[in-house]
């Protein structure tokens, strides 16, 4: 299973790909958004994770795009600092699957992403 | 699909209970059961193999080899059916089964032309799974795989078993030690209950004592005196074992003077001593004066050993020796003796003595009183400093008690102490947070002795309001108070008001872990008590000290950074050093870019860091980010936001010296 991490903060990035390469998951790591997004639209993964805030695109526009231009059902599970309720309803309003606020406990990230990887059959 | 109503068990309700109290299903992958679907594919040759469990819905794999999904609807799959049989079920060609040939799965989906599956059926009789070998080629097992696969089945359904019974082992476990906890704070609430009234006993004793009395009345407040020592003795000694209990007894490596601690316990004890009985000190004459050791541990052994002599002793002799058995570079070996010629041990209770809440008769307890923890607390402590505690006794001839300790060499030059008084220090204002009456009395006594001012405030609120008006040299802090706590007070003190000044923590908790507690909420020295003046006079002294001031002591929570790393301790290191090296960076750029009004930068800096802030569990140190960032959004910084990128800068100085000491 391949995913995709968008995180601009380097420790959590690091961390949290580590802890999922060790539960078995091949992970692409990105601190750009840009480029989380140009690897998306050429290679072909079964789930994207992504935090909102980061240079080149956030992780709301590549939601958006991954749903509208893509046409990609891949699920979306998207990582936050933000308290803010508007922000959750804004991600699943345009197409996150999930939606975690940080601090992210690796555990209950880790169960959000095998439930994601198994309702895709 | 099969629009067929697919069969249903007729124990379906308790099939699914049982399955329920396995509380396997969607549970993450584990390797027991991925060993044990591997070893099926090999047994059977077969591409696909899974171990599955069907509730009411779905058939659900906890294990799968070439299937690729975590689960299926349940009347899609071919396990309904072998759920409803007692034995394995195999399919050599579905082409030729008059109920599979039109399966969807068998025409199309996952191309299944050989079928074996086995009902996991748990001890109690019910199939709460399968276990299945799957081909897209016809097949026939043979007996020797048919074995295997009913034996791999049966693993399986013991390592559920196993499993549950691990989750029920650690839950009681759990249970077991909040036990334990509630004890502990059972007890150290106790003590504080009684220890407070009983401090006030023996103070007020002893100042009376200090007044003009005639005999009688110097008679009386004498027998006050011992009791309440007694009364003190015993509940010591029930703390001290349940410290002991919980490991959280430690034995101290000071210097001390042997000799003295051995002629004062004599000394002490020689009052309690009657007539009928000759009491003796015998001292090596190479005994060495100074060793580094435990003397409160060494007074309290030797007190209890000599107390119980005493006790057990109507005539003849009770004698204390010393003897030196052995000197190294390093250290000296002594043998420790109390002997006496009392009523003696019967050699069946030899054994037992040593056990809490037993002594040698169960009379005893009548006759002579006594808690029954001494000698245990003996043994323990003893054992506690590497030594063994030997009984040799004689009913009617009297008893020895025997051990031997080994005492580090210590060059230590004894300097003579100032005796208690105050003058040295000139007129300090010591502000006291205390709520119980008697104490504040007490206090108020001794330090009037010193000549040193005080002010009372009888909880940690009014203790702030009288801060906030008055200075003060020194606060001395009860930490049980109603309003404000003595932790919580300190803190206000420390993190609001930003004072500096020494506050001494007094208390009649003894629990280990207290001590630091104080020390991370900021104080500066721990007294316990009930306490005598020399003691607060001396923690009075160190803490006005300035080289005495310590820093506040962060612990970083590192719960998160293990949790990601899976116990790997080289990216748990890596992780750590990414900390030290990029976050007072972060932290100099924010306070420059902050300096500049730079408020995209702060916005930027202020977002970025507080996730790494997060995974650390700084929240206090997060908080000040959110605040700083608050003020980037509003466009506008203040002095508000100066101060908690200040808070921020020296909380980080510290996480990352606390993280260079734990590497």
């Amino acid at each position: 299973m391949r995913i995709v991490l968008a995180e601009d903060n380097d420790i959590l990035r690091k961390s949290l790909s580590f802890f999922l390469e060790s539960k078995g998951y091949e992970v692409d790591q990105f601190s750009d958004g840009k480029e989380a997004l140009e690897a998306i639209e050429t290679n072909n993964y079964d789930l994207v994770l992504t935090d909102i805030n980061m240079p080149g695109s956030s992780g709301m526009e590549i939601t958006q795009y991954i749903r509208q231009r893509i046409q990609s059902d891949i699920p979306v599970i998207i990582l936050t600092s933000s308290g803010v309720e508007q922000t959750e309803l804004d991600s699943f309003d345009i197409g996150a699957n999930e939606f975690i606020a940080k601090p992210v406990s690796p555990a209950v990230l880790l169960v959000r992403i095998n439930k994601l990887l198994g309702i895709r059959i | 699909m099969n629009t067929q109503p697919y069969p249903i068990p007729e124990n379906e309700l308790e099939r699914l209970a049982a399955l329920k109290r396995y509380n396997i299903l969607d549970t993450l992958p584990d390797n027991a059961f991925d060993d044990a679907t591997k070893l099926v594919s090999y047994i059977c040759g077969v591409p696909i193999a899974h171990i599955s469990f069907i509730d009411a819905s779905r058939q659900w794999f906890k294990s799968e080899i070439g299937i690729g999904v975590s689960e299926v609807p349940r009347e899609i799959s071919f396990c309904q059916y072998t759920i409803m049989e007692t034995k394995m079920v195999e399919i050599n060609d579905t082409f030729l089964n008059e109920q599979f040939k039109d399966d969807p799965n068998v025409t199309g989906g996952f191309k299944i032309r050989f079928y074996a599956g086995i009902p996991l059926t748990t001890p109690d009789g019910y199939n709460i799974g399968t276990l299945c070998a799957i081909d897209h080629e016809t097949k026939e097992l043979d007996e020797n795989q048919r074995n295997a696969l009913s034996i791999v089945a049966k693993h399986v359904i013991n390592q559920l078993e196993l499993r549950t019974k691990n989750i029920e082992l650690a839950a009681q476990k759990k249970i077991a030690d909040r036990a334990v906890l509630a004890k502990d704070s059972f007890l150290a609430n106790m003590s504080h209950e009684i220890r407070t009234p009983l401090n006030a006993i023996i103070g007020f004793t002893d100042l009376l004592a200090q007044t003009k009395l005639d005999t009688v009345q110097h008679d009386y407040i004498d027998s006050v005196q011992i009791a309440g020592e007694n009364l003190l003795l015993i509940i010591n000694d029930i703390l001290d074992l349940s410290k002991i209990e919980s490991g959280n007894l430690t034995i101290e490596s000071e210097p001390f003077n042997l000799k003295k601690t051995l002629k004062q316990v004599y000394k002490l004890l020689k009052v309690k001593v009657s007539n009928d009985i000759e009491f003796n000190l015998f001292l090596d004459a190479d005994m060495p004066e100074h060793v580094i050791g435990d003397q409160g541990r060494l007074n309290q052994i030797l007190v209890n050993l000599v107390g119980n002599a005493l006790k057990f002793t109507e005539e003849g002799d009770v004698t204390v020796s010393v003897k030196m058995l052995e000197e190294t570079e390093d250290y000296y070996s002594l043998k420790f003796s109390v002997k006496d010629t009392g009523i003696g041990i019967p050699e069946e209770k030899l054994k037992t003595i040593f056990e809490r809440f037993t002594q040698a008769e169960e009379s005893t307890t009548r006759r002579f009183g006594g808690t029954g923890l001494g000698l245990s607390i003996v043994k323990q402590l003893i054992e506690l400093q590497h030594g063994e505690l030997q009984v040799k006794s004689k009913v009617g001839r009297g008893s020895e008690f025997f051990f031997v300790l080994n005492y580090k060499k210590s060059d230590y030059i004894e300097t003579k102490t100032e005796a208690a008084a105050g003058e040295s220090l000139g007129k300090l204002r010591i502000l006291l947070c205390e709520d119980n009456v008697l104490n504040q009395k007490l206090a108020k006594s001794v330090i009037h002795n010193f000549g040193f001012d005080l002010d009372i405030a009888e909880n940690g609120e009014i203790g702030i309001e009288l801060l906030s008006k008055k200075s003060y040299d020194v606060v001395l802090m009860d930490l049980q108070m109603p309003v404000k706590d003595g932790y919580q007070t300190t803190e206000y003190i420390r993190n609001e008001m930003k004072l500096t000044l020494p506050i001494i923590a007094m208390t009649a908790h003894s629990l280990i872990g207290e001590q630091e507690r104080c020390y991370e909420a900021g104080m500066n020295a721990y007294v316990p008590k009930p306490f005598k003046q020399a003691m607060l006079l001396d923690a009075i002294k160190t803490a006005l000290n300035p080289e005495n001031i310590p820093t506040r002591r962060r612990k970083v929570d590192l719960s998160f950074i293990d949790e990601t790393a899976c116990g790997d301790q080289n990216f748990k290191k890596e992780i750590i050093n990414l900390f030290i090296e990029k976050i007072p960076v972060d932290v100099a750029n924010l306070k420059e870019a902050f300096s500049r009004d730079d408020y995209d930068a702060v916005k930027r800096l202020t977002h970025n860091m507080k996730s790494s802030l997060d995974m650390f569990m700084l929240a206090d140190l997060s908080n000040c980010l959110s605040v700083i960032e608050a003020e980037a959004l509003l466009e506008r910084f203040t002095a508000m936001g100066e101060d908690e990128i200040n808070t921020l800068e020296s909380g980080i100085v510290d996480v990352v010296k606390y993280l260079i000491e734990v590497q």
